[in-house]
């Protein structure tokens, strides 16, 4: 039942942004001809910080603690084809905080969508991945083409770090590692700074397989060896995609499979004691015409006496995917109607 | 009742109002017990492996348990497929109430259907430290996070006076750390009734609280122990112990149990051969 979906609507879609002229165009400009950003984004640059941390006892920038998501202000994405009636993007509205106060982007921030990179906001899809997504955002109803998330599958990279639901994060800093755990599904990843080679390829992980190194003050991390076995690990994707939005005029970043030469690269860049700025360009040759860039604040440090808490996705899920996919699924115990 | 929180955890684009909701009652609850006096006094060690910057013993790294506590922590003879193995109870068997080892020979019976493992549920405490796994222990001052290649489980341990979370339940339950000494001592409540404690169908009730105690022998070996504390299932508190082995091959990191996943391989396989 598709319906559930609605809980999650949003409230301001009536908060309507002037009229993006490149995004009307949709996708007739070549791929050579994207160079050109909507007039009311100015091109990305990335943030400038004079921001020093302190240091951890092995010499890191010590940007450890915990963190509650900051809302992405504009979604992730551009629309090839915006929807009659609506803005091209809009506010988040339907992320659901916990806290009595949202982290607010910090003084001076772009409200701007996730998307960068290319400058028209949209993300680049080879014609065969978007036909892909056309198939799975129609087909929403079958478990097959579900929403990772929504099956409690780990979201990946960078889609852990696009605000969910669950917005806690706790960043552990210990001699020659990161460690991050995150609230969501309790993910984790443990990034090794000591520039060690990466996995074989046989090796797949869902969070993906991370090699970090410190740039200055920023945590650059490429992340290789996604698993790549169902079509439910998506790339990207907001809490919720409006039911009967089609494809092309998605600003979610829902429904985008990967291949198996998927890789990220993370910038991890503290803007002040308090404040993370977030970029991930994402690269497949066998999805996207070239590389983009999602960037956004993404990381606020939490309030005094923020206790994360253990989000048991899958084990409460059950009864959730037979209402939305009548399919009973109980472990070993699997039947199917 | 305690609410099981796995029963708000529904899926995240569905649930967020409902959990919102449900963590906000949590929260503003919080700070209202005062925080654990520290208890026990120090006990001497002779630990001489390398140390944290505050002093305390260096548990970071990658750990795993041997043996055969996972299939069954009493005494056993082999099964097909099944090792035999020496108890890891003090005294050799549980001290079931009789009602309860009843329960306990009928969960055995069951176990290949009722054994929540099998339905990739959180491995829960103290079953976490001694699956077949590693896990990956990350060490602050004031908080020490456990990463379980299982399922991906975690705990965050607390050493920071943070007060218990108040009525809600945990598959990995709600830790609050200490250092006795070069011992960490580990309380966790709230772990609900949902976990066993092997697949032999030893369980608990909702009732249950675990101490658990790491005390590195040296840089490689932690003693681990867990006293087992349910007035509605056993006669009494009691004990398990074995050794933890830290796992020395190079560049070693956690790799991916994503049990989840497997599932929906397999239901997707089971739902194409019938289309």
């Amino acid at each position: 039942m598709r319906s559930s979906i609605g809980i999650a609507a949003p409230v301001l879609a009536a908060l309507l942004l002037p009229a993006v002229g490149a995004a009307q165009d949709g996708r007739a400009a070549p791929p050579g001809g994207r160079g050109a950003a909507p007039a009311n984004y100015p091109p990305y640059t990335r943030p400038a910080s004079a921001y020093v941390p302190p240091r951890t006892a092995d010499g890191q920038p010590d940007i450890s603690g915990l963190y509650v998501a900051i809302p992405l202000p504009r979604g992730i994405e551009t629309p090839l084809v915006p929807m009659a009636g609506r803005g091209p993007n809009r506010a988040n509205s339907e992320f659901s905080y916990s806290l009595n106060e949202r982290p607010k982007l910090p003084e001076g921030a772009i409200v701007r969508p996730a998307g960068v990179d290319p400058p028209d906001g949209k993300i680049p899809l080879t014609p065969e991945a978007l036909a892909r997504r056309k198939e799975i955002i129609a087909n929403q109803e079958k478990v097959e083409y579900l929403d990772g998330r929504v099956l409690c599958l780990a979201p990946g990279i960078p889609r852990s770090t696009v605000p969910a639901p669950v917005v806690g994060y706790q960043i552990f800093q210990k001699p020659g590692y990161v460690v991050i755990f995150y609230e969501q599904n309790h993910l984790y990843r443990t990034i090794p700074l000591d520039g060690r080679a990466a996995l074989d390829p046989n090796i797949r992980k869902a969070m993906g397989v991370s090699r970090g190194r410190w740039e200055g003050n920023v945590l650059v991390v490429e992340v290789t060896n996604f698993t790549n076995n169902l079509n439910n690990n998506w790339v990207i994707g907001a809490v919720s995609a409006t039911p009967g939005v089609p494809a092309e005029s998605l600003t979610t970043g829902h429904g985008i499979p990967h291949s198996d030469q998927y890789r990220v690269t993370e910038r991890y860049t503290p803007i002040d004691a308090n404040t993370i700025h977030y970029e991930a360009r994402i690269e497949d040759p066998k999805v996207f015409t070239q590389p983009w860039t999602v960037a956004f604040y993404a990381f606020a440090r939490a309030p005094k006496n923020y206790v994360p808490v253990e989000y048991a996705c899958f084990e409460g899920n059950e009864k959730n995917l037979l209402l939305m996919t009548n399919t009973d699924i109980t472990g070993v115990r699997v039947n199917v109607p | 009742m305690k609410k099981p929180i796995a029963a708000i955890g529904v899926a995240t684009t569905v649930a967020a109002l409902a959990f919102g909701a449900a963590v906000g009652v949590a929260r503003a609850q919080r700070g209202a017990a005062p925080p654990r006096a520290a208890a026990a006094p120090q006990t001497p060690s002779a630990y001489a492996g390398p140390r944290t910057p505050d002093r305390k013993p260096d548990l970071n790294g990658i750990w795993q348990a041997l043996g055969t506590a996972h299939w069954n922590l009493e005494a056993h003879s082999a099964s097909e497929g099944i090792p035999a193995g020496f108890s890891v109870v003090e005294g050799g068997a549980i001290p079931y109430q009789p009602w309860a080892l009843a329960k306990r020979t009928e969960n055995l019976k069951n176990r290949l259907d009722d054994d929540p493992l099998r339905r990739c549920f959180m491995p829960g405490v103290p079953r976490a430290t001694y699956l077949p796994f590693p896990f990956e222990i990350t060490q602050t001052p004031n908080h020490i996070g456990i990463a379980y290649e299982f399922a991906h489980a975690t705990r965050t341990i607390f050493l920071d006076a943070t007060p218990h979370l108040e009525d809600l339940d945990f598959w990995m339950g709600d830790a609050r750390g200490k250092w006795d000494g070069d011992t960490l001592v580990v309380e966790t409540v709230s772990l609900g009734d949902k976990t066993w404690f092997d697949q032999a169908g030893n369980f608990h009730s909702d009732a249950l609280k675990v101490i658990e105690r790491f005390t590195p022998i040296d840089a490689t070996h932690i003693n681990y122990e867990a006293t087992i504390d349910d007035a509605k299932v056993f006669t009494r508190p009691w004990k398990i112990s074995m050794i933890v082995y830290r796992r020395l091959e190079k560049n070693l990191e956690l790799l991916d149990y994503e049990c989840a996943e497997h599932v929906y391989e397999k239901l997707f396989k089971r739902r194409s051969g019938k289309s």
